[in-house]
């Protein structure tokens, strides 16, 4: 496929019918002269008349091939042609996928840096003319010449955040869109299996992967810290191992300044962990393995709530209330006691149900305004709607609700929704639900999660406590209403509640409500970068239409190659020149002849 | 004429004609041509004395009458009968062609060259005593004066090519048979005419003259500008006659018609030539003296 770098320029190729309308108009009107001896003009011409016609269409054809090939030539065309040294302008985006398992160690180095030494081959293929952009982990497309991309590459490290290949060629299709010159994706990547995913391509994609297997890895995936908060005795964890090595790793476990506990463990399988207990507080759990080729998800963090269990006066008439209140003080989630009233207002932390009878709802909204409450029940709902999902409940069916109207200033203090309407509501130290606890109203109470619901209602929410939270560096995690500030270690950025919050890295962020930690967000790598299996070359091809894949080492060679579009202005060049001098020739040797 | 003096027959035809009218430059043409020969054109004396008449440069010296040189120092020749003999018929084209020039400001149409040179040559003529007679046609005959000797009747001549102006079409086989009933004894005809006519046709006419006795002499009149094709870029050619057009690039096609020119003279002069015809191509460029001297010495002396 011919393509042009400047096809603008081919408006002028209206100009090759300058000559057809030159011979048009120059037929229309030429002058009349008298002249008495026409007949020997006649006798003349009869002669070349034939010749005449071929001559004049010949010189037609060459002087509309010569323009044409001149307006062709000034918009710069290119075309597909293989073993052609050097490369027309060309615009490329170079790939280069630093995500967590670029760090994982093969011979000695790791293998970002082989990455970067076929990205620099790549740039060193570059002429000044090419557009060059490089697109990290970060998905952020960074323009620059050679020069200053080779400087981003010098500063480039292994990245937290995960690189889904097939966005990242998306992304660079759309960064080509815009450009003239033909364009080339050229992504330099470990090919893990788990990466891919499937795009168009929009330009010709060059794919440059390591020819040596992965090692085996071990990592862990994902760690279970139970029911929170931990009593002052201590909790067991349960951490789930990841990977593709056969062998048994050790599993090691420090939790606050405790001595760490271990234990062995394999890939597939989960290690259970018993940890000593620890003063009430936020604490940072932090599980490890030995070392082995990628580090990356050898350290697995994770927050814990160590407080004393709520204490509890529940609502006796409130049959699922009290069953649930039951079986958690029988298994020393909770306490009876005062602290927090559940199923009615009283003094003190409240968790307020809606009251069966909708004629005691206006005492209730009385009672609330009285309490300082800037929330309120509206009228009774009975169309069917589901829970939307999040940390502090699942997806549930709800069929009566009483909407939660707020007098203050908008969603502040909403901690689960239905179909987005406030479902349940904090404000200060009562909570109001929605819906009764009762299947009546909704299938929470006979659902699995319920348990684990009311234990983070009463030991947690009625607290004022946050649901805690996971996370992948980079990736934003939603913030609860509440929080003001998100600390991790000295380091600490004020937020507002609601939002949104990125994590730079890997690591414990707990988020803070003024001064007081009202939850944690967990934040470690994809556990799917633990798993180094390449990707077959098939499978790639499949996913990416007309990609051709090679070595690192042999990845800059086939750069631009694609684009190994041969410039066709020379050859366009010649052919105007030999066109040019036809004509010359034919004409005035032509006219020589008759 | 006198010494010191321009010599009227070797200058430029349209320098002449700008001189004065048609009669007074032909005058002046025919004394110049004539103060140029060494002997009179044509011999035509004969031994039957006819009269005296004052000596002309050209003259030849054997003619001169010695004993009036004697007697009064004057310079007369003798004339004879036989010196009257020769019948001559002018055939002059009028077709329209001829009035037309390729470049007015410069050359004479040639109908308006014809006309001084046929009045030039008839002078010679008639001053030789050789009866002479015109027939102007173009697409038919238009006038007819029958060969006469006499001064007076050149006068007359000069009247009816004053009033000659470009005709219609050309058809020269009409006007030259009836050249047939004007010369009934052996005479000479001049045929003027730039030959864009129908040439078979005109042969077949002229050999016919040929073959009753005649002497025939054929001055093709051509323009400059119809010998060498030139003109705008591109043009349409039409032929005033008859009407026929062509579009072309002068600048393409002037040297094919320089041949094709060229080629058609050639034709003209063999075909004459094979039937003793005298061919003379005249351009209307061309100084009238050197066109009567080819036109007026004899075949076996022209060119």
């Amino acid at each position: 496929m011919i393509g042009f770098l400047h096809p603008w320029v081919l408006a002028g190729l209206a100009a090759a019918a300058i000559p057809i309308l030159l011979h048009l108009l120059a037929r229309r009107e030429p002058p009349t002269v008298m002249f008495p001896a026409v007949r020997y003009l006649v006798s003349t011409t009869r002669e070349h008349q034939r010749r005449l016609k071929l001559q004049n269409w010949l010189l037609l054809f060459l002087r509309t091939m010569l323009i044409a090939t001149l307006v062709m030539a000034a918009a710069g065309p290119t075309a597909p042609m293989s073993g052609v040294p050097g490369h027309v302008p060309s615009a490329l985006v170079l790939i280069i996928d630093n995500s967590p398992s670029s760090g994982t160690m093969a011979g000695g180095s790791p293998i970002l840096a082989n990455l970067v030494t076929a990205a620099r081959s790549v740039l060193a293929r570059a002429t000044p003319d090419d557009a060059l952009w490089l697109v990290a982990a970060d998905e952020i497309p960074r323009r620059g010449d050679a020069a200053g991309l080779g400087e981003l590459l010098d500063d480039l490290a292994v990245s937290p955040r995960r690189l889904q290949l097939g966005r990242a060629i998306s992304l660079a299709g759309e960064v080509l869109a815009s450009e003239k010159r033909p364009g080339e994706i050229v992504v330099l990547t470990d090919l893990q299996a788990t990466a891919l995913s499937p795009a168009e391509p929009r330009a010709p994609l060059l794919i440059g992967r390591p020819t040596t297997p992965p090692p085996p890895n071990t990592g862990i995936g994902r760690i279970e810290t139970g029911t929170q908060p931990w009593s002052s005795g201590g909790g067991r964890i349960s951490v789930v191992l990841v990977g593709d090595s056969a062998g048994s790793v050790p599993v090691s476990a420090r939790f606050g300044d405790r001595p760490p506990r271990q234990a062995l463990g394999r890939v597939g399988g989960s290690v259970v962990l018993t940890l000593p207990g620890v003063p009430p507080g936020w604490w940072t759990l932090t599980t490890a393995l030995d070392p082995d080729e990628f580090r990356h998800d050898d350290r697995r963090v994770g927050a814990v709530r160590v407080a004393p269990v709520a204490r509890v006066r529940w609502d006796s008439t409130s049959r699922f209330l009290a069953a649930a209140s039951e079986v958690l003080a029988s298994n020393g989630r909770i306490l009876p006691g005062r602290e927090i009233s559940l199923g009615r207002l009283a003094q003190g932390a409240s968790v307020v149900q809606p009251p069966n009878d909708p004629a005691q709802l206006g005492a209730l909204n009385r009672a609330l305004a009285a309490r300082g409450v800037r929330w309120s029940y509206g009228n009774l709902s009975t169309d069917l709607a589901f829970t939307d999902s999040g940390a502090v409940v699942g997806r549930q069916r709800v069929v009566r609700r009483y909407p939660l109207q707020s007098a203050g200033s908008g969603r502040t203090g909403v901690l689960a929704t239905v179909s987005g309407a406030p479902w349940i509501v904090r404000d200060g130290s009562v909570i109001l639900l929605g819906s009764r606890l009762d299947p009546a109203w909704t299938d929470l109470p006979t659902s699995a999660g319920f348990m684990p619901f009311m234990d983070m209602l009463l030991n947690r929410l009625a607290r004022g406590e946050a649901a805690l939270g996971q996370g992948t560096p980079g990736d934003p995690v939603p913030l609860p209403d509440l929080v003001t500030a998100v600390r991790q270690g000295e380091q600490e950025w004020r937020v507002e509640g609601g939002g949104m919050f990125q994590p730079p890295d890997a690591g414990v962020f707990y988020l803070l409500a003024g001064r007081d930690t009202v939850g944690a967000i967990s934040v470690n790598p994809d556990p799917r970068e633990s798993r180094l299996t390449r990707a077959s070359d098939a499978q790639a091809r499949q996913l990416w239409n007309g990609a051709r894949l090679e070595s690192l080492r042999d990845v800059a060679d086939d750069a631009f190659s694609s684009a190994s579009r041969g410039d066709l202005r020379g050859p366009l060049l010649w052919l105007a020149l030999i066109a040019g001098l036809a004509e010359m020739g034919l004409a005035s040797g032509w006219r020589r002849r008759v | 004429m006198r010494s010191g003096r321009a010599r009227l027959d070797l200058l430029d035809p349209l320098e002449v004609s700008k001189l004065g009218g048609l009669e007074l430059i032909t005058e002046g043409v025919v004394e110049g041509f004539l103060s140029g020969l060494h002997r009179s054109p044509r011999r035509g004396f004969s031994v039957e004395f006819a009269e005296h008449r004052m000596y002309q440069p050209g003259d030849e010296l054997r003619y001169v009458d010695w004993k009036i040189l004697g007697r009064n120092d004057r310079l007369y020749v003798k004339q004879f009968e036989e010196e009257t003999n020769l019948r001559a018929m002018i055939v002059f084209d009028t077709s329209r062609s001829m009035a037309w020039t390729g470049s007015p400001a410069t050359v004479l149409p040639k109908l308006a060259y014809s006309q001084r040179l046929i009045a030039a040559l008839a002078l010679v003529l008639i001053r030789q005593r050789d009866a002479t007679g015109l027939i102007t046609f173009d697409d038919d005959v238009r006038s007819v004066m029958p060969p006469r000797a006499r001064l007076s009747h050149w006068r007359q001549l000069l009247g009816t090519l004053a009033a000659v102006e470009g005709g219609q079409g050309t058809a020269a086989e009409p006007a030259l048979k009836r050249v047939v009933r004007q010369l009934r004894r052996r005479g000479l005809v001049v045929f003027v005419s730039d030959l864009l006519l129908d040439q078979s046709l005109a042969l077949k006419a002229l050999r016919f003259l040929r073959h009753r006795g005649h002497q025939v002499l054929v001055l093709h009149i051509m323009d400059p500008a119809e010998v060498a094709l030139g003109g705008p870029n591109e043009a349409r050619f039409e032929d005033p006659e008859s009407r026929t057009a062509v579009i072309i690039r002068p600048r393409d096609w002037a040297g094919a018609y320089r041949d094709t020119v060229r080629a058609v003279v050639s034709e003209w002069r063999l075909a004459c030539r094979r039937h003793g015809i005298v061919y003379q191509r005249v351009t209307t460029d061309t100084p009238y003296g050197v066109v009567l001297r080819a036109a007026l010495t004899p075949p076996s002396r022209s060119a």
